[in-house]
């Protein structure tokens, strides 16, 4: 069985009065030494061919040798489909509904099918995602995952007929969303990627697509342990502010968590893989007399419904403000780079509104947090935007001239978040 | 069972109140960090057919290889190290060293290059080992532990053990990533990559390891 560890990073000492416990809670799945059976897994590969799938011609060709590729990534016996989305589904592969199991015979039978795949509709996401959850009805014990790609906007359904699908989508399969191309919208594939706990990110050129969805499948196929989740306790009278995933990227899980008892809720995080994740929890406890020690969080990793593993996260009131002061690197960098990402979305915002004075400050202030964080990823993406005169200041001019999928690109990987800084930068 | 709370509350958890949140006198105080591996259930009672029959470690996860030894439960193959004499197998030790030449290379200033650091050796005695680096308190430590890197990851990277009895090094996420001899690039987090005796791997900002086999 898969190892987790949880670890806290957190400064426990409170002033008088002091309320706010904040904490770095570091997950990480060791896997085994040796490998484990496989496991089971299921794949639905969602391509769109609406009509502008065909604009140009070469957006179809290589969303078909992408697909192509993530079959051959399949391992053998991976249950696995093809659904191709216009303004409603199609189900591609297999001939008779249902998911095949991948062998070197159905891997040549659905290239096949995929090669007589035209262009021609209009764009209904939710009903393509709906296709998917009755498809994943052919495995229920498997980790099942989707992947979606998309080149625009969701114009032939309701925002609120997408949500009721993302609605009962979630917790049922996990799905990775791709756009390609400038014509789609990144808060909606953003959207349909947080609900169904996926990765959404931009494919600014056809050619960039086989690489990444070989590498997506690759990841989907690495995942050994399904449905993980947070069990946070607090003491009676806490109050959870929040709980937001922090690294590889941002992800507030908030909202989404399922009450367990009363002082106990469930957040769930999907499937794991070998990896290590990083959380930002954030509690209101009833403040106490000085020299008092308390727990203010309890965070458990409950894999099948079993608990493996927990941290604690302290509260201890001090009148020594060297104490109570110090704020603890790891909660310092994330607090930065969930501002680094508010920054930049809003920045964009205020940008495409034509209010330059307000995007200049706020893209300005996100160059100073990539810089300080060591987020060069980020930063590379900000210079696609803004000039940068001085980081160590936030001196910027914006880019008269700016590629849209420049931009998108910095929209979309806005929440990918750096690990505390690298000390040899 | 349940221990009463300073305030009175009947807590089934002995170190903190499992409602209010309260210190109960007598749990570990002062510590920030803790890690927990919450066994099964049935952990109390482990009989015969649990143990491994090589080394006697209890094998209380069903996993199908001892953490002891690395005896096979389901073919009843010997582990590498297995305890019996007959098995002969030279085991691996990995050699730690403060690096001058690697620290020159990487240090980004600011830190002192930590003089009269005597080499320390480890024998590889396990089919995981990990490296990171280490706190006061902490209930379980790192096997490799670097406490005195400051450019080392709490949980840095791992060896695992090869079929074939040597080593391979991965990445588990470190910030400061991990890399073999001179390469400038660092190698791919959770991807293990063999290493060879004499090979070097550096972690932080001066720790080298060197793994080779023991003498015989």
């Amino acid at each position: 069985m898969t190892k987790f560890i949880a670890e806290t990073y957190q400064n426990e000492f409170l002033p008088v009065d002091g309320a706010e416990v904040n904490a770095i809670v570091t997950v990480t799945s060791l896997g085994g030494a040796v490998a484990a059976e496989p496991v089971a897994a299921a794949e639905v590969i969602i391509i769109d061919t609406s009509g502008s799938m065909s604009m140009p011609g070469a957006k179809l060709r290589a969303a078909q040798r992408a697909t192509a590729a993530a079959i051959d990534s399949t391992r053998d016996d991976v249950l696995f489909a093809v659904v191709a989305g216009t303004e409603r589904a199609r189900l591609i592969y297999p001939d008779a509904f249902g998911l095949a199991p991948a062998s070197e015979a159905t891997r040549a039978e659905a290239k096949e099918a995929l090669g007589g795949l035209t262009a021609n509709g209009g764009t209904a996401i939710g009903s393509w995602l709906e296709l998917a959850n009755e498809l994943f009805n052919d495995a229920p014990d498997a980790i099942r995952h989707a992947i979606l790609l998309t080149d625009g906007r969701n114009q032939h359904e309701t925002p609120e007929q997408l949500e009721k699908v993302l609605e009962t989508c979630g917790g049922r399969f996990q799905c990775d969303c791709r756009g390609i191309g400038t014509d789609w919208e990144v808060s909606e594939l953003r959207r349909v990627a947080s609900a169904l706990l996926g990765s959404v990110d931009i494919i600014a050129e056809p050619s960039e697509m086989e690489g990444d969805f070989r590498s997506m499948m690759e990841q989907a196929m690495g995942k050994a342990t399904a449905d993980v989740s947070l069990r946070l306790w607090t003491p009676q009278g806490a109050e959870v502010a929040f709980v937001k995933q922090v690294a590889p990227t941002i992800e507030d899980l908030t909202a989404r968590a399922t009450r367990v008892d009363a002082q106990s809720g469930d957040y769930p995080t999907g499937a794991w893989g070998e990896e290590s994740r990083d959380y930002h929890l954030c509690i209101r406890v009833q403040p106490r007399e000085i020299g008092d020690e308390m727990l203010a969080g309890r965070i458990g990793l409950v894999v099948d419904g079993q608990a493996v593993s927990q941290a604690l996260i302290k509260a201890v009131w001090t009148d020594d403000e060297q104490l109570s002061t110090r704020i603890n690197r790891e909660v310092a960098h994330y607090s930065g780079q969930a501002e680094l990402a508010e920054l930049i979305q809003e920045g964009l915002e205020a940008r495409k509104a034509g209010d330059e004075g307000t995007a200049g400050l706020k893209l300005g202030r996100a160059v100073q947090l990539a810089g300080e964080s060591g987020n060069d990823a980020t930063m590379r993406l900000l210079e696609g935007v803004v000039e940068v005169e001085d980081v160590a200041t936030g001196t910027v001019r914006l880019r008269q001239d700016v590629d849209d999928a420049d931009e998108m690109a910095l929209d979309t990987r806005s929440t990918k978040t750096a690990r505390v800084l690298d000390p040899k930068k | 069972m349940t221990v009463s709370c300073p305030q009175g509350h009947a807590s089934a958890t002995s170190d903190y109140c499992d409602q209010c949140g309260a210190k109960i006198d007598g749990s570990s105080a002062g510590q920030i960090t803790e890690v927990l591996e919450i066994p099964p259930a049935d952990v109390t009672s482990i009989t015969e057919a649990d143990r491994c029959p090589d080394c006697g470690a209890p094998n209380v996860a069903s996993d199908r290889f001892c953490e002891g030894c690395g005896y096979d439960f389901e073919t009843g193959t010997p582990g590498e190290t297995s305890t019996s004499p007959a098995a002969g197998a030279r085991a691996w030790e990995a050699v730690l060293v403060a690096d001058r030449a690697y620290f020159d290379r990487v240090s980004p200033g600011g830190i002192e290059f930590p003089a009269d650091t005597p080499a320390r050796e480890i024998v590889l005695d396990r089919d995981e080992l990990r490296i990171g680096r280490g706190r006061g308190a902490d209930p379980d430590p790192p096997d490799i532990d670097l406490a005195s890197d400051p450019a080392v990851s709490r949980l840095h990277a791992t060896l695992v053990r090869q079929e074939d009895g040597s080593y391979a090094v991965v990445d588990q996420g470190s910030t400061n990533g991990t890399r073999l001899n001179d390469e400038p690039e660092a190698i791919e987090v959770g991807a293990p990559v063999p290493v060879a005796a004499g090979d070097r791997i550096h972690v932080g900002v001066w720790t080298t390891i060197t793994l080779r086999l023991r003498p015989s």
